[in-house]
């Protein structure tokens, strides 16, 4: 059902997913946690932030909610659907396979 | 999931509240970069402008997120098409079936519409076209009665406030000389300004100018696109060549482009001072001179339609006032018809009626792809149960479903519009019988916005019955193992229902116009038809000097006439010859002229009841078999010299002699220079025939040719000897009476009869094939049904067989189950049919739209077609093995 996506693109949404994973999130704050984890080794570029975040609601993997943000504003918070974490679970095995192979390889 | 697709949902149909929160969403965001710059000590200015660079650009990530709306919509769509079209290669006989029943039920739907668009939708081509209106004068229904306008009576009618301007048009045939042969020209004379009130700019050359038409300007013509490309090969150094006509040299100064011609179609264009007879000066002064059957006029912009219908009844009173000796002075009014509508007063209605006819079969075709897809529904219940258990939504299924009948509807669209293009020229033919407006029916983007809609339409409507009909349950269908659980049998029978009460009310129709025709084409029309062959033949205006006294004029006419059908005559084999002005079931008619009785003057300013006028030679009533009940035929002594007679038809001679004879009274249709009455003496009374088939008598007075010598006179010629023949040695005996004498269009009476009734055989042909292709479908279904049925109670057949039923008993049931929708169908048909077939009554000749001998014939073959569908499942469940039924439990 996904669309075949380049590494980059793929990896981003893996990213996206699994920050959500931890619960409800809007933009702002996937882009902070996504930072804060990589030890601000991965800079999330809102260029690509949204669009991906919106062709995820499209393919129904996250689903978006209006709701108040700590500063109580107004924000779009997104989250996990089902098939979201069936494929969050796929996409990270996939990802490990190809870490641990890209790793034997590099070991070689 | 359901969210999801209503996200999509919303990105099709609520853009504007997609963006607006996407507008707030990205704002957040940038806010929130701000006040973390502000946070981190920048000025708020600074803050701001880092922020926004930070974020990149705000239009492109608005794009990109708008790519990812649309992307997900279109690449689901082309799945389910992808999806869609598998399915029906799987099923290529099923896929054929539909799509071929769609393309017959939306091509004849097409069909009709492009000729509805070209006649009665689209707007005329000309600049004016919404403004022109087509005057008329008379006595009460100004159809009925149009007297025609006299140069005079155009000149008054000018004075209406409303009208920018009004014009004239008459149509004369004149001889073009100069080229090859002579060439008889079909003329418009019109006003200088003709062209430019309707709004028609010449492709080359000139149109009139003022100039044109004083009196005694040189003579210039306007060629029409068809006689250029015909006549001169569309060579554009025409413009300038001078020919003769009427004795006058004629230049042509302008070539008009390819538009259609109103009101009717002519050769060339003159000026009013070109025709020898509308630029006479007598004529011009003479009130009652009135050769123009209609004017035209154009609206002042501003002016709405009631109000210059008001100017007009004002100039009418004041004529009438005015000139009592020339006008009617009871109930005299003038009218006006938009030109748009008067073009196709005709046509409307026969084309209103078959495109209601067209949508009849539209919905039996619905009707019946419905019926197919229920049934393969049934089959493809397991497939859908399975998606369904592996996770798609009902949504989804329901989306593919639909998908895949668009499929099937915009493909048969598509075959639709190669029926509607393949029947253009056919169509083209017969609405040029009705109006001139035929040539403009083309497949243009009106019809194909028409297809697209109808299809798409139709695909919704075949689409959504089966579709919400289907179940996509995980469970009952997979426990059964695959066997169809339920076959939508309500459903399906009442499509049935719907399809036999949809055709009988086609059928009917069909019957109705069928036996209107039949009726038409056994009239007696009172005279002979077979062995006569008719043409025209057309003395040149300029074949005595025009300036010759009129009545010697007259005189050599008649003798011209009488010489030539002296050699017609002669001719072996040639049993009789009539001349006359036109003859029976011909498209030209007779012409109208008042009948005033010298013994029974009318009161002052009442006119005379205006009756047909018909010019006929000595033989012609013997020609025609028109059988002469009092008195006697005209003679060879019915010159312009002797006393002047007429005859009579029996309804003249009822209407205006009651419980009198006629034979020796005097009558007058005129009045001579003078404004004195010419009174003529009634020799005889003929028969009552049908001049038209479909039209009862009229009352109709003939005047001698040998005294009223027209100068396009038609011929009929009575032969036992092969027609073709006739009409060689015909043609040999006029070139040797006068080479310059065109005579043509030869055709046998009998074949001008068969075309006097082209139109009502068309359109009973076209509701007919629709009807039939209604009974085709209708039975196809009922078949189907009953077919699906007997398959679906094998094991029953089985069992009641087993248990001792007779093979006749299961036959029976079968039957009875199918005839019983049948009967039901009919019930509701015939109750339909009652109610619409009013609408025929214009189509109708001497049937009644309740005619019960057509309502029982259309039963019988209904009922005995449903009994023949019926019979071949119902057969089969008959032979059912009881044993191997009972085994496949």
């Amino acid at each position: 059902m996904a669309p075949k996506s380049d590494l980059l693109q793929g990896t981003l949404d893996l990213l996206i997913l699994r920050t959500l994973a931890t619960g409800p999130m809007h933009g702002w704050g996937i882009s902070l946690r996504i930072q804060q984890l990589s030890r601000d080794v991965l800079q999330i570029n809102q260029g690509s932030l949204y669009p991906a975040l919106h062709r995820l609601e499209q393919q129904g993997l996250i689903e978006a909610e209006w709701g108040n943000s700590e500063n109580n504003r107004q924000a779009k918070f997104y989250q996990l659907t089902r098939e979201g974490k069936k494929q969050l679970a796929e996409e990270t095995r996939n990802w490990e396979r190809l870490a641990d192979a890209v790793a034997r390889v590099l070991a070689g | 999931m359901i969210r999801h697709l209503s996200t999509r949902l919303r990105s099709l149909f609520r853009r504007d509240r997609l963006e607006r929160e996407l507008d707030v969403e990205l704002k957040y965001h940038i806010d929130m970069l701000i006040e973390q710059n502000v946070r981190a000590g920048m000025s708020d200015l600074e803050a701001r402008r880092a922020a926004l660079r930070v974020f990149g650009p705000v239009d492109g990530i608005k794009d990109d997120v708008r790519d990812a709306w649309l992307s997900r919509f279109v690449e689901t769509a082309a799945q389910d098409v992808r999806y869609g079209l598998r399915n029906l290669r799987r099923n290529p006989g099923f896929a054929l079936v539909v799509m071929l029943t769609m393309a017959l039920g939306i091509g004849a739907n097409s069909a009709i519409f492009s000729v509805v668009n070209g006649v009665l939708l689209r707007p005329l081509p000309f600049r004016n076209g919404d403004r022109i209106v087509v005057l008329r004068q008379g006595q009460g229904d100004t159809v009925a009665n149009n007297m025609g306008f006299s140069p005079k009576d155009i000149d008054d009618y000018r004075q209406a406030r409303s009208f920018s301007d009004v014009v004239e048009f008459h149509n004369m045939f004149f001889i073009l000389l100069g080229r090859a042969e002579p060439e008889r020209v079909s003329s418009g004379v019109v006003s200088a300004n003709f062209f430019d009130v309707l709004g028609i700019t010449p492709m080359y050359g000139r149109s009139f100018v003022p100039a044109d038409e004083a009196h005694g300007a040189p003579a210039v013509l306007v060629l029409s696109y068809k006689y250029w490309q015909r006549s001169f090969g569309a060579d554009p150094k025409v413009v300038g060549q001078v020919f003769r006509m009427n004795d006058r040299p004629h230049t042509v100064v302008g070539v008009l482009p390819p538009v259609p011609q109103y009101p009717l179609e002519v050769d060339v264009y003159m000026p009013t001072s070109a025709c020898p007879f509308r630029s006479n000066p007598k004529n011009v002064e003479n009130r009652q001179f009135r050769l123009m059957q209609t004017a035209f006029a154009l609206v002042r912009p501003e002016v709405r339609l009631s109000k210059s219908q008001a100017d007009l009844d004002l100039v009418a009173a004041r004529l009438g006032k005015d000139h009592p000796d020339d006008y009617p002075q009871t109930n005299f009014r003038a009218t006006e018809t938009p030109l748009k509508q008067d073009l196709t007063r005709d046509f409307k209605t026969t084309l209103l009626i078959l495109l209601g006819t067209a949508g009849f079969v539209l919905l039996i075709v619905c009707a019946s792809v419905a019926n197919l897809l229920l049934a393969r529904m049934v089959r493809r219940e397991r497939e859908l149960s399975v998606r369904a258990a592996l996770g798609a939504s009902r949504q989804r299924l329901l989306r593919q479903l639909l998908t895949e009948s668009l499929l099937l509807a915009v493909s048969g669209g598509l075959l639709g519009l190669i029926v509607a293009a393949a029947t253009r020229s056919l169509l083209v033919a017969y609405a040029d019988r009705y109006t001139s407006r035929a040539i403009e029916i083309s497949i243009d983007q009106n019809v194909l916005l028409f297809t697209l809609v109808v299809s798409i339409l139709t695909g919704l409507v075949f689409g959504t019955v089966p579709a919400w009909s289907a179940r996509f349950d995980v469970a009952p269908a997979l426990r059964d193992g695959g066997r169809a659980t339920h076959g939508n049998r309500g459903l399906r029978s009442a499509l049935i229902v719907g399809q036999v009460a949809a055709s009988f009310m086609l059928l009917i129709a069909a019957g109705l116009t069928l036996r209107s025709l039949m009726k038409l084409q056994s009239v007696d029309p009172g005279f002979r038809t077979e062995n006569l062959l008719t043409m025209r033949a057309d003395l040149s205006f300029n074949k005595w000097p025009l300036n010759m006294e009129r009545r010697l004029r007259t005189q050599k006419t008649a003798d011209y006439w009488t010489e030539f059908e002296g050699r017609l005559r002669a001719i072996p084999g040639v049993l009789e010859v009539a001349g006359s002005s036109t003859f029976p079931l011909n498209e030209r008619g007779p012409f109208s002229n008042g009948l005033q009785r010298e013994s029974k003057p009318l009161p002052p300013g009442v006119q005379p009841p205006q009756v047909d006028y018909r010019v006929a030679s000595t033989d012609y009533f013997k020609t025609l078999g028109q059988p002469i009940v009092a008195g006697r035929a005209f003679t060879t002594g019915d010159t312009v010299d002797a006393p002047g007679v007429v005859i009579i038809n029996q309804s003249a001679a009822r209407h205006f002699w009651p419980n009198e004879n006629p034979i020796g009274t005097h009558i007058s249709g005129g009045t001579n220079a003078r404004n004195e009455p010419v009174w003529l003496t009634v020799v005889g009374v003929v028969a009552d025939i049908r001049q038209q088939l479909e039209q009862k008598p009229h009352d109709e007075v003939y005047v001698p040719l040998g005294q009223l010598p027209f100068s396009s006179t038609n011929w009929v010629v009575h032969s036992n000897r092969p027609i073709d023949q006739i009409a060689r040695e015909v043609k040999a005996a006029a070139r040797a009476h006068d080479p310059d004498l065109p005579v043509a269009n030869f055709r046998t009476l009998a074949e001008v009869r068969s075309s006097s009734i082209e139109k009502p055989r068309v359109t009973a042909s076209l509701i007919g094939i629709f009807a039939l292709l209604a009974l085709v479908i209708t039975a196809a279904g009922i078949a189907g049904v009953i077919a699906f049925s007997v398959n679906q109670r094998t094991q029953e057949f089985g069992i009641r067989m087993a248990l001792g039923a007779p093979r006749v008993g299961v036959l029976g049931m079968v039957l009875r189950e199918g005839l019983t929708l049948v009967a039901i169908g009919l019930v509701i048909g015939m109750a339909g049919a009652l109610a619409l077939t009013q609408v025929l009554q214009t189509l109708l000749f001497e049937v009644q739209p309740t005619d019960s001998l057509t309502f029982l014939g259309v039963s019988t073959v209904l009922l005995m077609v449903a009994v023949v569908a019926c019979l071949l499942p119902a057969r089969r469940a008959a032979s059912v093995d009881p044993m191997i039924a009972l085994r496949a439990l």
